[in-house]
């Protein structure tokens, strides 16, 4: 540590300084090299890095943990059940459920009000593995705002949760169990996913 | 004594104990869906296996009494009778739907803690699920209870219930093997008033019930035990509730009072006591909302005449609804607060009916909680009652009357209780009623305080026998609305100058202290499962020998 009364001198500096300008700059230049390398190759070659989102959008991961979906039977009817497991579950606590009696027999229970407070979702997908059902999955849909300040306005209810027109630009994401078939009128704008997305 | 040893754990038990009780003493898990103990043993689900030295074969332990020397091994440490309750087990669950996501009982179901077990569940069925044999599901049994006859493991607990305990009778089972199904008789909708406690003793979700149906799973419940204040028999409960809400109350086992049973009517009570007609804030007699501060300064001048005194006799009335804490403030407020006074409870004659029976079993007809509490702190010394006391007013015998009321959460003010009370608060000239809800018969009060209802404060309730029991807080009051200890410590606070501690351990002391009979009780002796703390003496009660019912 210098004490206050005496002058540092930088011996390096000092020596580089008497050299010529070319070779001062070299070490400054190869750390640019990538920079520059890129872009020549943007401004020449037109080969970008970068995408002009929200225009241009990237391919996500087919096991993506976006927006939730609740899903439905071929009836139209919600494959929720309301047997609590995603709520009870959930880290977050963003989820709750109140359950209601159907006429159906061989459902007996569906929710009455299903609702995902996505201000508090932390996206960690333990809902959707623990459904028995494959009644709640995930979609690609990351982009989540709101214009507003009210905090209901990401409280997503079930038909927020299951009319998803967004699907159709996104596709669905993570599902554990895959061994339900997944049918277009469950899930709009469902796709076959392309080899360099499931990576 | 016998001298039993298991799972070599010694204990010496009376003679004719089954084996299941002693473990049960010991604390040995000895798993079991037929036996319950507040029923007949029957040994039918052979859930209970035990491997006894000297004996051939495994032998079911709620139906075995213990001899001397006995040496039982349970299925946690013998491999015998694991590997037999394993296919117990296994058998029961043949023809079992697996609808665990839709089902009440998930999270309090013996079939499910009994597979989780590592000593003798988590078994590979041998059973293809498309050969399940399907029976009927969502029944309507009545208004209580709603059958699902797949889930059931044929315990006959329900059956023996209501032939042995309610004597109704009316549910059993019909044909044989894995067809056996449970009937109400001719298909009628039950008639019990205690049917809710069959789907208490229901091991598995057989039966549930219809009030808590698909509210809440069960293990998001948070619970409080409490007193159940539906009449003077003091029934101890387990206050199931959820944010503020109480979504059932079942019964908690206490063999002097209640054993395991609860009434219909107590069961539901919670929904009066917590229902929409509650008095939310302070309010004087022109029907104004007031502040706690402004309404506490106003009754303390009503009540106490400001530095001039009151110029005559105040009234108190108690309320047999209302703690033994509340009613210890309200005493002490009279004695404190005015030379002349006049201290009663009595709406119509709760002293005689305290001990009389409704039914065989739980029910009786005083519809409250705390009649002798009221009485064993002198609140009905005098000659009165509330004819008398309407008749004194009528006559401009008081200047003031402070009444603490609650409604009868089982069935209605009596008419002649409620017109009595409002003739009571028009003579008066200065009346401060504390009440949990609006009712209009008080309306005329010149003052009303919004006082906390049933399972919005603790404190004591003195039953039927005498027995002092706990009752838990699981509620906050709604509004603005205090534990009527709260309100009267405030209007002592105005008479002292100091704060009384209503910390409930302090004013338990205080009570004991204050009430011959309740000389000797500590805080600590009440816990909630064995109240029983003033031992009643010549009373014969529910679970005694001798006592009345079938």
């Amino acid at each position: 540590m210098a004490r206050k009364d005496s002058r540092v001198v930088d011996v390096r500096a000092a020596a580089d300084a008497k050299g010529g300008v070319l070779r001062d700059a070299a070490g400054t230049l190869a750390g640019m090299e990538v920079t520059l390398r890129n872009m020549v190759r943007a401004t020449v070659g037109r080969e970008h890095v970068t995408i002009q989102y929200p225009e241009q959008r990237k391919p996500y991961s087919r096991r993506f943990r976006g927006v939730h979906v609740l899903t439905r039977r071929a009836d139209g009817t919600l494959k929720c059940t309301a047997c609590y497991l995603c709520e009870t579950v959930c880290p977050a606590q963003c989820i709750s459920i109140d359950a209601q009696e159907v006429e159906d027999p061989g459902i007996e229970k569906a929710p009455s009000r299903y609702e995902i407070d996505l201000t508090r979702c932390i996206f960690c997908g333990f809902c959707v593995e623990a459904c028995p059902e494959e009644a709640l999955i995930m979609s690609r849909e990351y982009d989540l705002v709101s214009d507003s300040r009210d905090p209901q306005a990401l409280r997503y209810g079930i038909e927020r949760l299951t009319q998803r027109p967004e699907i159709a630009a996104y596709g669905a994401g993570f599902r554990p169990h895959m061994e339900y078939p997944l049918v277009e009128s469950q899930i709009p704008g469902q796709e076959e996913p392309s080899p360099e997305e499931t990576r | 004594m016998p001298l039993v040893t298991i799972d070599g754990r010694q204990i010496e038990v009376e003679q004719g104990t089954s084996v299941i009780q002693a473990a049960d003493r010991l604390g040995v898990e000895i798993p079991r869906f037929c036996y319950h103990p507040d029923l007949r043993p029957e040994g039918n689900c052979r859930m209970c296996l035990v491997e006894v030295d000297g004996y051939a074969r495994p032998v079911v332990a709620c139906a075995t009494p213990v001899a001397d020397g006995m040496v039982v091994h349970s299925p946690h440490e013998s491999a015998t009778a694991s590997q037999a309750v394993n296919g117990v087990l296994e058998f029961l669950l043949v023809n079992h739907p697996l609808d665990c996501p839709i089902c009440d009982q998930a999270g309090e179901c013996s079939l499910q803690d009994f597979y989780m077990h590592p000593d003798y569940g988590l078994h590979e069925s041998h059973v293809d699920p498309a050969e399940k044999v399907h029976k009927h599901k969502r029944v309507d049994l009545g208004p209580r209870i709603v059958l699902d006859a797949e889930r059931c493991v044929m315990c006959s607990r329900c059956v023996r219930f209501s032939a042995e305990v309610s004597g109704y009778a009316e549910v059993q089972f019909v044909r044989r093997g894995n067809r056996v199904e449970l009937v109400t008789f001719e298909d009628r909708a039950l008639e019990d008033p205690y049917a809710g406690n069959l789907a208490d003793v229901c091991p598995v979700g057989a039966l549930t019930s219809r009030d808590f149906r698909f509210k809440r799973r069960v293990w998001h419940l948070e619970s409080t035990d409490a007193i159940c204040a539906g009449c003077s028999t003091g029934c101890n409960v387990r206050i199931d509730h959820f944010k503020g809400k109480i979504e059932r109350v079942v019964p908690r086992r206490n063999p002097s009072v209640n054993r395991s049973w609860i009434c219909d009517e107590g069961r539901l009570s919670h929904e009066k006591a917590q229902g929409q007609d509650r008095l939310l804030h302070p309010r004087g007699a022109d029907g104004g909302e007031l502040s706690w501060s402004e309404a506490i300064a106003r009754a303390d001048a009503l009540l106490r005449g400001g530095r001039a005194g009151v110029p005559g006799r105040a009234l108190l009335l108690g309320s047999a609804s209302a703690t033994n804490e509340s009613l210890l403030l309200l005493r002490r407020f009279g004695e404190l607060a005015f030379t002349q006074r006049t201290m009663d409870f009595r709406l119509g004659n709760e002293p005689e009916l305290v001990d009389a029976r409704e039914d065989h079993l739980l029910r009786r007809r005083d519809k409250h909680p705390n009649t002798m509490g009221a009485i064993h702190l002198g609140f009905a010394a005098q000659e009165g009652g509330l004819p008398l006391h309407v008749r004194a007013a009528e006559h401009d015998a008081y200047a003031a009357l402070l009444l603490v009321y609650h409604p009868p959460l089982v069935g209605d003010e009596s008419p002649e209780a409620a017109g009595a009370l409002e003739r009571l608060i028009r003579a008066v000239p200065a009346s401060v009623v504390l009440t949990s809800h609006r009712l209009p018969f008080l309306e005329a009060a010149t003052l009303l305080l919004p006082v906390a209802a049933w399972a919005e404060e603790e404190g004591t309730y003195t039953n039927y026998q005498g027995a002092v029991q706990f009752t838990g807080q699981a509620l906050r009051a709604p509004g603005a609305a205090r534990s009527a200890v709260a309100i009267l410590a405030d209007l002592l606070e105005r008479v002292t100058l100091r704060r009384p501690d209503t910390s409930p351990k302090t004013l338990f002391v205080e009570l004991a202290q204050a009430v011959p009979a309740y000389q000797g009780l500590s805080f600590a002796t009440l816990s909630s499962r064995s109240a029983i703390a003033y031992p009643p003496e010549g009373r014969m009660h529910y679970g005694q020998e001798g006592f009345a019912g079938r």
